[in-house]
């Protein structure tokens, strides 16, 4: 059997005084769909963005296959990882943001192609190629020379999970993908993450407030709350039959605000 | 805007005409003022590219994460905009030259406009590159473009828009910046008037014409930085 | 490069902390003008009258498209040749507080401007007297933007006292000069001036700041 794709060991996430995540051991296995749910404050977006190295941890290990991403081996001590280490592990990795952070001076088709293009070194036609591919299956083919400005918001988030494709990752991070969304877009754009989630050819670490969502695409599902992961388990077991105290006051909040 | 901009050249045009068939003089100071709207051209241009290149140096290095880049940064644009041009052309010309570095009058004015203009620049620029919304730049981390890429491809793009009216503004006000270049023996319009003024006394006709050119060059770089704007802000704009 | 420091003390500093006198004399009395001519254009160019209001804006924009130098030295010539003999100082002062009472105008109007409607219409609704509503309701509320607008003039008009050099007034930049040109010497006399500037507006631009912060703390409270 082969490792999990995702380890956090440790991990130690704090600004200044306030920890974010306290020594949080976590495990994603290779194209398993985990849904991570919790309340604000409660660290789950944090996973992510240390993932993607947007922010660095002050403690522990996360590992992404067999590899650290934060520390690398040199002759046979580890060490802080260098730039191009990190954006090597990095490659695997795509990310799919709440606000969806398109490049506004570029259309649909150039967010696609410019990664690809400019990291990757693909040729201009071969990205576009795939690029193409990706947009038709969002379903935006013909939105691909529209700017982000003329695109609606579920539109946007569209091209946006296009952008991450292009890059051929092997895992794929959405953080809160519906939550900047008016109501009536919010379908559109789960109805791609569920393709993707089904396909099983992705790692997905989704963090949400759609928990009837979470519920029906996610192998696993975890719940954060002050920094920690309180409970994890098989979706219908978290939402069926939770265990923690904390866990059950959260749903049943999220339930009387339905 | 380009019907101003027509009206200006026209409203020069028979301006000049005016002047010729009054001032019959004009044709004694009118060559040698000419010669000083050269200068004064040349120097604005060469500084306006001086200007450019310095503020997105400054304004970049300011943020550096490199702290003796950060602070080169820093001394650079309080050095200059803490003195003024005047003294930093005097400087250039009449001290620099203690320290073996001599400089032609073009240069030394080149210079001191061009590098005090880059100061204030400087803060136009890393404004601008601030008010890109920090998603952007976690959007290219993400994708894994370097830092490099991220920049130049996504950050500069996006702060360009911003600048452009700043930095309008601020070459309208370099082009004015330039009369001070007599100091370091160049003659420039503003000079050649004064000159020509003390040779003929015609201070209303002379100062006229002077301050018409200079009005027609504003005019000019207004209607080339929206013209700018226009372009560069095209896809911000909603709807098709 | 050779530095002589006896020089310095001597007659370099002695002769620019007289010329100092005249620079701080130009740079208030102009900064005093601007304010008052700043407010009369302001007023003029808002006027009801379309026809001055017109001339009163592409008034401003003449000038403001011109360089300060020009305007010194066109109002230096002409003055004479209408027949006002003033002194350079003078006509240099003038020509500084006209060129920079368009700004200040232009610091009035945007000052004013970031009132919200809603203020004008409260006061109307409450019924105080349009003097009332400026004094009371209107300027405490457009102060904070102005000031610091004004004050960073200030700093501008300072530094710009040096073109009045170019028309034989004897401030420090001319004393430099003139030093510079006497002893065949320029490196002490330019050098110190760049320092007198330097010291001046690092330390007037930390004050303006210093007024800033205390204006936006008085406005929330």
């Amino acid at each position: 059997m082969k490792g999990p794709k995702i380890r956090f060991e440790k991990v130690l996430k704090a600004y200044g005084e306030l920890k974010v995540l306290e020594d949080l051991d976590f495990h994603v296995d290779e194209n398993e769909v985990v849904a991570i749910i919790g309340p604000s404050g409660s660290g789950k977006t944090t996973v992510l963005r240390v993932l993607m190295t947007l922010e660095g941890i002050q403690g522990g290990t996360i590992f992404v296959g067999d590899e650290p991403l934060n520390v690398m081996r040199k002759g046979d001590r580890l060490v802080p990882a260098n730039r191009a280490h990190v954006r090597r592990i990095r490659s695997k990795i795509g990310m799919v943001f709440q606000s969806f952070n398109l490049f506004p001076h570029m259309t649909a088709l150039e967010n696609c192609i410019e990664a690809p293009v400019q990291t990757k070194g693909l040729s201009k036609s071969e990205a576009t190629a795939e690029s193409l591919e990706l947009l038709a299956m969002v379903g935006l083919t013909d939105k691909r020379d529209h700017y982000p400005s003329q695109l609606s918001g579920g539109q946007q988030q569209r091209v946006a999970i296009a952008r991450a494709l292009a890059m051929r990752p092997e895992i794929l991070l959405f953080d809160e993908p519906t939550s900047a969304l008016d109501p009536e877009m919010v379908g559109e754009v789960l109805n791609v993450i569920r393709d993707l989630a089904r396909s099983g050819h992705y790692t997905i670490l989704l963090v949400t407030h759609q928990m009837g969502f979470a519920r029906e695409v996610s192998d696993r599902v975890c719940f954060f709350d002050g920094g920690v992961m309180v409970e994890e388990g098989a979706p219908d077991d978290i939402f069926g039959n939770p265990q923690n105290d904390r866990l059950r006051h959260f749903l049943s909040k999220i339930l009387e605000a339905t | 805007m380009a019907g101003r901009i027509i009206a200006v050249v026209a409203l020069t045009a028979f301006l000049c005409g005016i002047s010729f068939a009054t001032f019959s003089e004009l044709r004694i100071f009118l060559p040698a003022m000419l010669r000083g709207a050269v200068v004064t051209l040349q120097v604005s241009i060469l500084s306006a590219v001086l200007f450019i290149v310095m503020s997105f140096l400054a304004g970049i290095a300011k943020d550096s994460g490199t702290r003796l880049v950060r602070w080169l940064a820093i001394g650079y644009i309080e050095v200059f905009r803490g003195t003024s041009l005047l003294v930093q052309l005097f400087w250039l010309y009449f001290v620099l030259p203690e320290f073996g570095i001599v400089l032609s009058p073009m240069m030394a004015g080149v210079l001191g406009v061009g590098l005090n203009f880059g100061a204030y620049g400087a803060e136009i620029v890393r404004g601008a590159m601030l008010a890109v919304p920090r998603g952007q730049q976690e959007a290219s981390v993400a994708l894994n473009l370097s830092d490099r890429a991220c920049l130049i491809r996504i950050v500069i793009p996006q702060a360009v828009v911003v600048m452009i009216p700043g930095m309008t503004n601020l070459t309208i006000e370099l082009i004015k910046a330039t009369a001070l270049v007599s100091a370091v023996t160049l003659v420039d319009i503003t000079y050649a008037s004064v000159q020509q003024n003390q040779l003929h006394y015609r201070t209303l006709e002379i100062f006229t014409i002077t301050v018409m050119l200079y009005y027609c060059f504003a005019q000019f770089i207004r209607f080339g930085g929206s013209a700018l704007e226009d372009r560069f802000s095209r896809h911000l704009r909603r709807g098709h | 490069m050779d530095w002589r420091w006896d020089f310095t003390f001597d007659v370099v500093i002695p002769r620019l902390w007289e010329a100092a006198g005249v620079t701080v004399y130009a740079t208030v009395a102009s900064f005093l003008l601007a304010l008052v001519g700043g407010l009369i254009l302001m007023l003029l160019k808002t006027s009801k009258n379309r026809m001055v209001s017109f001339a009163v804006t592409e008034f401003i924009e003449l000038i403001r498209a011109t360089p300060l130098l020009v305007q010194i030295f066109f109002l230096f010539f002409l003055l004479p040749e209408v027949g006002i003999t003033l002194p350079p100082l003078t006509s240099g002062i003038i020509a500084i507080a006209l060129y920079n009472s368009t700004l200040c105008a232009e610091v009035y109007r945007a000052g004013l401007q970031a009132v919200p409607r809603g203020q004008w219409e409260a006061a109307m609704a409450l019924n105080l007297s349009t003097y009332r509503t400026f004094r009371r309701i209107i300027i405490p509320q457009s102060l904070p933007p102005i000031v610091p607008a004004l004050g960073n003039y200030l700093i501008a008009i300072f530094k710009e006292t040096p073109l009045l050099s170019f028309v034989a007034v004897g401030e420090i930049m001319h004393a430099s000069k003139l030093i510079g040109s006497e002893y065949y010497r320029f490196t002490e006399a330019v050098t110190i001036a760049g320092v007198f500037f330097l010291v001046m507006s690092l330390v007037s631009a930390q004050l303006v700041r210093l007024v800033e912060t205390y204006l936006q703390r008085s406005i929330q409270r």
